[in-house]
């Protein structure tokens, strides 16, 4: 089907002040690419503030009634909605591509992760998210989810069918590779849901002297600090490096230098980290609870699904370490893969405006 | 400090205001604090969904990002600035017009068209009697819009004046054989009533047009006068200039002529004034009328093509008085000390 140029989309989306994440990155993206493709775009966003959980009722009914059908006296084609409470906003030609729910009234509740179910009226408020969700989601003419982890969790908690849709990490054609070095690399933000710590202790239990780079910045008060004792406690602190906040030049030079990413984190919505190992032909290690990765890396194929366990991940950085023709092997296949599930901005604007 | 500017603005159409709004963030992150500007959508029509995106304002919950307070929330527009925050100052751009002074302008008049017109007036009206005066300190854009809040709301309010976009680059020029008019061309700047005067014009009179129009029906109107009076050769229209094409346009001038209708500040007089160019505007022309003093440091006509003529002939006529006043306007114009230094310290004070 042909797509329409020149439409007048708005996207819609939350920030927290003074506060830059991925989705505001993403929201950019999103609009860059539909500029590029010969359409206006703009990005509303709605402050957000999640405590006390009453007040998250309050900035839902905000969304609500805001006012996004027209600008002046010109009708908004296309709203595009990515994150609650934003997806709330009305609009008759909405598409929501969810980054994700509030996941503390969902797979984080009653997790150690999470603590709305700690608050008093956090029962209550939870109730009103999973109404307001299985109630004005539908209302959306299409319904895509950021990947099939965050679809599977919209399936299971309310019942709402979603069509997962992949973009590429930002600046995804800058990515390169190069020949293997001696170590394993593992970008990331510092903190318990990337589960740096958990790398150290495998470190303690390989067989080889396998060594990791890690770099991102710390975003945890005093997790860093904890994973450098650790390190020193189980005495691998010569075998890893924390390079902390790095430019995007020595993080691609990092991946294409690599003999392998290590990426064990829990329960990702989506993960740049294994599309940008893929498009830098390196093999991938994940968890088997690690969530988005999942949808990406085949095990003995484009990297080694491990289980959350210590002994596991050693038993799969050791093997990468040691049979560096299958890393090779595993690498390449990843980029074919990465190649023949079509992520790119054209697809996705594609399936947005179709 | 952490300074959260929260404003309103219209999808896809950038204006004054969000040049402002940057200005101020730019200002306030250079005196060594944080500021982001938070600009939530508002659609004006139809007037019955107004008071929905007013509460929605009052919903939202700026006072902490992060558990990290938020320690000043700036509010600029209607009806942004009616958000709640324990410190917040407002300085306010402009009220809801069409809800005040603009409610019956037979060009600008919206909300009076609709049945429910008059109920969403009140509640706009109310809604600033009850909540700007929350703010621990409220300005105003100009003593123009001061005075509006002070009439309709009983709200006192003290001017607070920023400087154009890029003040430093002004400069002046030999003054050449043309009047500068630069702005929007809608009927509230009325480039019409300066085509009407240039008719009537004793002195060769020359006028450069520079800004686009709102839309294309307002640009053949003008057209279309210029034609039927006959003044092809002594009108330039030069349709939208790079913002150094504008300030040599000023530095080259015989003088500025701007004589819309109740404008709020006017960002023209004070560039006129950094170029060193007397200013021509009328009696019921708003925010000039703060900076422009009579034969002094410009013109002030009355709103009629006649009277505008009179001023034009005056100003073509004689030059040297022309630069004297232009002078007297740079003058005036440091003395003001307008700058965002100034803005910022009593902003965040």
């Amino acid at each position: 089907m042909a797509q329409a140029r020149g439409l007048r989309i708005l996207i819609a989306t939350v920030r927290v002040p003074f506060v830059e994440g991925g989705a505001e990155r993403h929201a950019e993206g999103l609009r860059r690419e539909l500029l590029g493709a010969g359409h206006r775009a703009e990005i509303v966003s709605v402050p957000f503030k999640w405590y006390p959980p009453r007040r998250i009722l309050d900035q839902m009914l905000a969304c609500r009634l805001l006012d996004v059908t027209a600008t002046g006296d010109t009708p908004v084609d296309c709203l595009i909605a990515l994150k609650f409470p934003a997806y709330l906003v009305h609009h008759s030609n909405k598409v929501v591509w969810l980054l994700h729910q509030h996941r503390q009234a969902y797979d984080l509740w009653q997790h150690p992760m999470g603590d709305l179910h700690d608050h008093p009226h956090g029962a209550e408020v939870r109730e009103a998210i999973h109404q307001a969700d299985v109630e004005l989601l539908p209302q959306a003419r299409r319904l895509f989810a950021n990947s099939r982890n965050v679809a599977d969790r919209l399936q299971t908690y309310c019942g709402i069918q979603a069509a997962p849709l992949y973009h590429p990490p930002p600046e995804s054609d800058k990515f390169y590779s190069g020949a293997a070095e001696e170590f394993l690399y593992f970008p990331s933000r510092l903190n318990a849901l990337k589960r740096q710590r958990l790398v150290i202790e495998a470190l303690a239990h390989t067989r080889a002297k396998v060594r990791v780079r890690f770099s991102g910045t710390n975003i945890d008060p005093g997790y860093y600090e904890g994973c450098v004792a650790l390190a020193r406690r189980y005495k691998v602190h010569s075998r890893v490096e924390w390079l902390g906040a790095i430019s995007e030049e020595a993080k691609r030079d990092l991946y294409a230098r690599s003999l392998g990413v290590v990426f064990p984190t829990l329960d990702e919505d989506y993960g740049y980290v294994t599309l940008e190992a893929m498009l830098a032909h390196k093999p991938v290690i994940a968890c088997a609870d690690s969530g988005g990765p999942l949808e990406f890396v085949v095990n003995r194929e484009t990297g080694l699904v491990c289980e959350p366990t210590l002994q596991s991940l050693a038993a799969g950085m050791d093997e990468l370490w040691e049979d560096r023709a299958a890393a090779r092997r595993w690498g390449e296949a990843g980029r074919q893969r990465y190649s023949d599930l079509h992520i790119d901005w054209g697809t996705v604007l594609e399936k947005l405006l179709s | 400090m952490k300074a959260l500017i929260v404003t309103c603005g219209v999808p896809f159409i950038r204006g004054g205001a969000e040049i402002l709004a940057e200005g101020l963030r730019d200002a306030i992150c250079a005196a060594g604090h944080q500021a982001e500007i938070v600009t939530l959508p508002f659609q004006s029509c139809p007037p019955s969904r107004i008071p929905e995106q007013m509460l929605a304002c009052r919903l939202l919950d700026v006072t902490e990002t992060c558990s990290v307070r938020i320690d000043r929330v700036i509010g600029l527009k209607f009806p942004a600035y009616l958000v709640p925050h324990p410190h917040k100052v407002i300085w306010l751009l402009h009220q809801h017009r069409t809800a005040y002074e603009l409610w019956d302008h037979p060009a600008a008049g919206d909300l009076i068209h609709y049945p429910d017109g008059p109920v969403i007036r009140e509640a706009i009206r109310r809604a600033d009697r009850a909540f700007i005066p929350e703010a621990s300190a409220i300005y105003t854009l100009s003593r123009n819009v001061s005075e509006r809040l002070q009439r309709y709301c009983g709200i006192s309010a003290e001017p607070l004046y920023n400087p154009p976009a890029n003040a430093p680059l002004f400069h002046k020029g030999p003054s050449g054989d043309y009047f500068f008019f630069p702005s929007r061309i809608n009927p509230v700047k009325r480039q019409w009533l300066a085509i009407q005067a240039l008719a009537l014009c004793r002195e060769p009179v020359h006028v450069r047009f520079a800004g686009e129009a709102d839309n294309e029906a307002q640009q053949a109107e003008c057209g279309k006068a210029v034609r039927e009076l006959r003044l092809g050769d002594r009108v330039e229209w030069l349709g939208v200039v790079s913002e150094e094409e504008k300030r040599d346009l000023y530095a080259n001038c015989l003088g500025v002529v701007f004589p819309p209708v109740d404008e709020d500040y006017g960002y023209v007089t004070l560039e006129a004034m950094l170029s060193s160019k007397p200013v021509i505007t009328c009696l019921d022309s708003g925010g000039p009328l703060e900076f422009v003093m009579d034969n002094h440091t410009g013109l002030i006509a009355g709103a009629a093509p006649q009277s505008l003529a009179g001023a034009m002939d005056a100003l073509w006529a004689d030059r040297r008085r022309a630069a004297t006043m232009g002078e007297a306007g740079r003058e005036r114009y440091l003395d003001l000390k307008i700058g965002w230094e100034n803005v910022v310290d009593k902003l965040l004070c």
